[in-house]
């Protein structure tokens, strides 16, 4: 690859690939991201390669290994172009009749395609999958199209086009009058507008200006940064050279998490190949204008992810979180002004920038603009990303793209926001979803991750489990936090084992108030969310817990116990011979019985009988 | 005291003075609230001076007040409270006897200061040359003998165009040696002009790193929400089962917060490989399969 010494040129590299490539030609997509991974997707890949050699079709056929597509659940995703026809759970033993009669004839197989769970009709393309139907993919789409490892390929769909745009015409101010136009606002939770904080920058004095890219993801449940640089790692880049532009600054750094192997490994093959183009390094396309950026991997610390806490595990220390009467735009890294934007937002900025603000700004709700990619996950049929124009209903996404609840069962509540946000219930479920509407209900945007609860979930062991979170993960420097969370979490631990007395509430409310003036950062002034907002919208559950030491939900342990029901049970002994503690008994071929007082509710029993003979109960034993 | 109601009260000879141990905020003012009513109290205290923790706290949860404004009141009540007497530098060295009667027996530390004249002038600290000499933190010296120098000696300089590159040193050597081995962070010390006392603060403040070798097979598992909610809990309890079976050293286990392929849940990894969709069942079968098990 030659060194691009003009935008003219680049513009000439882009027609050479289009021209190059055969739009006919078929090509064999096969999702390599990490959810495909889990389901053997390497395997496929291996086969595939193999099985294209032995049918001697090295010519004719190309293979392209994507990033994520979204639709994690049903890996590994194979998608044959041009036709876009869909095979989902791909086995190795399918791999050859999909080439010799998808690939080479066109033929559909029937029985591997996708089937509607809710209608139960077979579907033949991608795009007429209820679960991408709905969505709008102006981001994530591209995922699905490219070798995140070939430039080339992002390049061929109008890839580094922004950056074309702007070296030549625009001046930095217009770039930042651009963002602020489009209303775009930070993915990473807080929903700062990021036009604003780049002005701030650009105006705030210092001999350097650093840009940083936050992708420590720490928010449970939440995957999209992940999928985004996994398979599309030039967008973030492109965002962040526009944006170095815009703020004049020559130096940037991404913050990656080390739970994070196959996004760092795509993101330096990305830089280097950028940088070979010459679209990254001095003096680029020849505007006179230098950027790099370096990739620093994080320890594993949720608080870094906020981003003073973030600067300073740049900076070489502990990531504590500092006060913040001085912003990062004016005081940041090595004390030099900082913009700090979540993978998200930079990947939104080639898009602003090419589509212009306008367009941008006819998506979403009035205050909130755009889409938003949210990991649809829990208990729900179709997990996986999601990415929908802002004030999609909550109802929208669960049931439309969702496909609902697995099992029958009820829906309960989705929690957003991760640890920081809260629990909305089943009555908010025509609740337009973006910042303002969630941040009303109680809870937060976060980034982005939603899970779904059903009516097995215990509502007072999820604000337990989050405390626990964020307990663990508080990085220990405000006493409010540190010892405040551990207060909350003994009083939650109380109500869950049936200890909690009718003092419990009053004082997680008290204790709330307190830990949420009293920190310092957004982990602990948020920490009391999970809290509250099961507290408001679940309290009879909390009340039950207390008062008739029952758990609705047959979760928390000490207040359930199991039995058989003897009309069901046919005495096959099955249960009796897994339980790990002998706790169950009876003769051959009639009901057995379950000793309560032996019994650990382990589950292995009810994993074990095939009748559904083994019932949980809650309240009073008989 | 208050369960052992064998001993009754009235039978034993009381006395009105009460030892209160320890001269902390808690102490304090239960040496005021008793010698307001009636008691005559003894406060000992282990170190020179009476106030324990909260008189080196900024604030006070939970309502961020001033702790000494709080406190000095107090301490100068104590001091000058005719029921009060002070025993500090003093340590407990024996309790005998019941209820209503105790003998203890305190060891007074030698002071040398005669506590009859003086009068807590401050003077003397002040003046106090070892006190008040500055101490300048010791250069890290390089280490006798430090594993593979070659290999640390290109991390560092392979890292060394990143300002800080210490987290990112630390972050390959333990993924090398599966942990971090006090030699190697001896040498970095030495090699960054680094104090072994902030890499060690490093090293226990991120997750990822350990200070203890990790099994040969490093079982992680999620329970972040979206695995919680699916019952990643009874994976984790079963493969507590499973590794307390197996030989030391083979497993080690960790528990994290989420993995990023929250679709699949619950998810767990060994080593580098990762399982989606885990049940109780899939454990036992992924655990037999893996080399080495019995
Ligand atoms: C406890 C805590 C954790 C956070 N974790 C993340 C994170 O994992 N990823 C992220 O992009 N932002 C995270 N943030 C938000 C950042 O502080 C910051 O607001 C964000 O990176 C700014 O980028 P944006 O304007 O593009 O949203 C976190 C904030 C707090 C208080
Ligand atoms: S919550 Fe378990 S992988 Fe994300």
């Amino acid at each position: 690859m030659k060194k691009l010494s003009n935008p003219k040129e680049l513009e000439k590299l882009r027609k050479t690939i289009q021209n190059r490539r055969d739009p006919n030609k078929p090509v064999v997509t096969i999702c390599g991201g990490t959810g495909c991974q889990a389901s053997g997707c390497e395997h496929i890949i291996e086969t595939f390669k193999k099985e294209i050699i032995k049918q001697s079709l090295q010519e004719k056929i190309d293979v392209r290994i994507t990033g994520c597509h979204g639709f994690c659940e049903k890996g590994p995703l194979v998608v044959i172009y041009p036709s876009k026809i869909f095979y989902p759970m791909v086995k190795s033993k399918d791999v050859s009749r999909i080439i010799s009669e998808t690939v080479v004839n066109n033929k559909v197989i029937e029985e591997l395609l996708y089937v509607d769970p809710s209608s139960g009709e077979r579907i033949t393309y991608e795009d007429d999958i209820p679960f991408y139907k709905k969505q709008t993919r102006t981001i994530f789409g591209s995922n699905g199209k490219i070798d995140p490892k070939n430039i080339e390929d992002y390049i061929a769909i109008s890839g580094y086009s922004a950056l074309e745009k702007v070296l030549p015409s625009m001046k930095p101010q217009d770039v930042i009058d651009e963002v602020k136009k489009s209303g775009l606002r930070g993915r990473g939770g807080g929903g700062f507008r990021t036009g604003q904080k780049w002005e701030s920058c650009s105006k705030a004095k210092g001999k350097q200006k650093y840009i940083i890219c936050n992708a420590d993801e720490g928010d449970p449940g939440a995957y999209m940064d992940r999928s985004i640089l996994e398979g599309n790692s030039h967008s973030v880049i492109e965002g962040m050279i526009l944006g170095a532009f815009a703020i004049d600054s020559n130096h940037g750094y991404i913050y990656v998490r080390a739970e994070y192997p196959l996004a760092v490994k795509h993101f330096s093959i990305a830089l280097n190949q950028a940088r070979k183009l010459g679209l990254l390094g001095k003096n680029i396309l020849n505007s006179g204008f230098d950027f790099d950026i370096k990739i620093y991997q994080g320890g594993g610390a949720f608080v870094c992810g906020e981003s003073s806490a973030l600067i300073q595990s740049i900076e070489g220390n502990v990531g504590e979180p500092r006060a913040k009467h001085i912003h990062a735009t004016e005081r940041g890294l090595w004390d030099c002004p900082t913009v700090i934007n979540n993978v998200e937002t930079w990947a939104n900025i080639p898009l602003i920038i090419n589509k212009g603000a306008k367009w941008y700004a006819s998506i979403g709700t009035e205050k909130s603009k755009g889409t938003k990619i949210f990991s649809l996950v829990g208990k729900i049929n179709n997990t996986g990303l999601v990415e929908v124009p802002m004030g999609m209903t909550i109802k929208e996404i669960v049931f439309d793209i969702g496909g609902g609840i697995p099992n029958d069962k009820e829906f309960k509540a989705i929690q957003t926001g991760g640890p920081s946000g809260g629990c909305i219930p089943r009555s908010l479920m025509d609740m337009p979803i973006d910042f303002d509407e969630l941040k009303r209900a109680g809870s937060m945007m976060g980034s982005g991750g939603m899970i779904v609860m059903d009516e097995d979930t215990c509502m007072v062991d999820v604000a337990r489990y989050f405390m626990e979170f964020n307990l663990d993960e508080s990085c220990g420097k405000c006493s409010s936090c540190r010892e405040g969370n551990a207060r909350m979490l003994e009083i939650l631990e109380d109500i869950c084992v049936g200890k909690g007395n009718e003092n419990s509430i009053p004082l997680l409310e008290e204790l709330s108030e307190y830990i949420k003036e009293t920190s310092l950062c957004g982990l602990g002034k948020t920490a009391p969310n999970p809290v509250l907002t099961t507290l408001k919208y679940f309290k009879d559950e909390y009340l039950s817990h207390i008062q008739k030491k029952e758990c609705p939900a047959k979760v928390c342990k000490p207040l359930i116990f199991y039995e058989i029901n003897s009309e069901d049970c046919t005495g096959c002994g099955m249960c009796a011979k897994k339980c790990p503690v002998n706790a169950i008994t009876g003769e051959k071929k009639k009901p057995h019985t379950i000793d309560k007082d032996i019994c650990t509710k382990c589950g292995t029993c009810i994993a074990t009988c095939k009748f559904n003979a083994i019932q949980v109960k809650t309240g009073e034993k008989k | 005291m208050k369960d052992d109601k064998t001993i009754s009260m009235a039978a034993a000879e009381k006395h009105g003075s009460v030892l209160v141990i320890g001269g902390g905020i808690s102490g304090i003012q239960s040496a005021l609230d008793l010698a307001n009513s009636g008691f005559k109290v003894y406060v000992l205290e282990e170190k020179p001076a009476i106030g324990g923790v909260m008189s080196q706290l900024d604030k006070t949860f939970p309502t961020n007040d001033c702790s000494m404004c709080i406190m000095s009141p107090k301490l100068v009540d104590v001091g000058r409270h005719p029921n009060i007497e002070l025993i500090t530098f003093s340590e407990l060295k024996d309790i005998t006897g019941k209820v209503g009667n105790f003998k203890v027996k305190i060891l007074k530390k030698p002071r040398y200061v005669d506590g009859e004249k003086c009068t807590g002038c401050g003077v003397c600290i002040e003046n106090c040359p070892v006190l008040f000499q500055p101490q300048i933190p010791e250069k890290p010296k390089e280490p006798s003998q430090v594993r593979d120098q070659v290999y640390i000696d290109e991390l560092i300089s392979k890292y060394s165009y990143y300002e800080a590159p210490l987290i990112q040193i630390m972050l390959e050597v333990n993924k090398k040696y599966r942990y971090l081995p006090r030699d190697v962070l001896e040498y970095l010390s030495f090699k960054l002009d680094t104090a072994l006392s902030t890499i060690y603060r490093v090293a226990t403040f991120y997750k990822t790193f350990s200070l203890e070798p990790l099994g040969k097979y490093h079982i992680k598992i999620c329970l972040g929400t979206a695995c919680h909610v699916r019952g990643a809990r009874n994976i984790v309890d079963k493969v507590k089962d499973a590794i307390d079976a197996a030989e030391e050293g083979l497993f080690s286990l960790e528990t994290v917060n989420c993995l990023g392929a929250c679709a699949l849940g619950p998810i767990m990894m060994v080593n580098e490989e990762v399982h989606g969709h885990m049940t109780v069942d899939k454990v036992d079968e992924i655990i037999t399969s893996l080399e080495g098990i019995k």
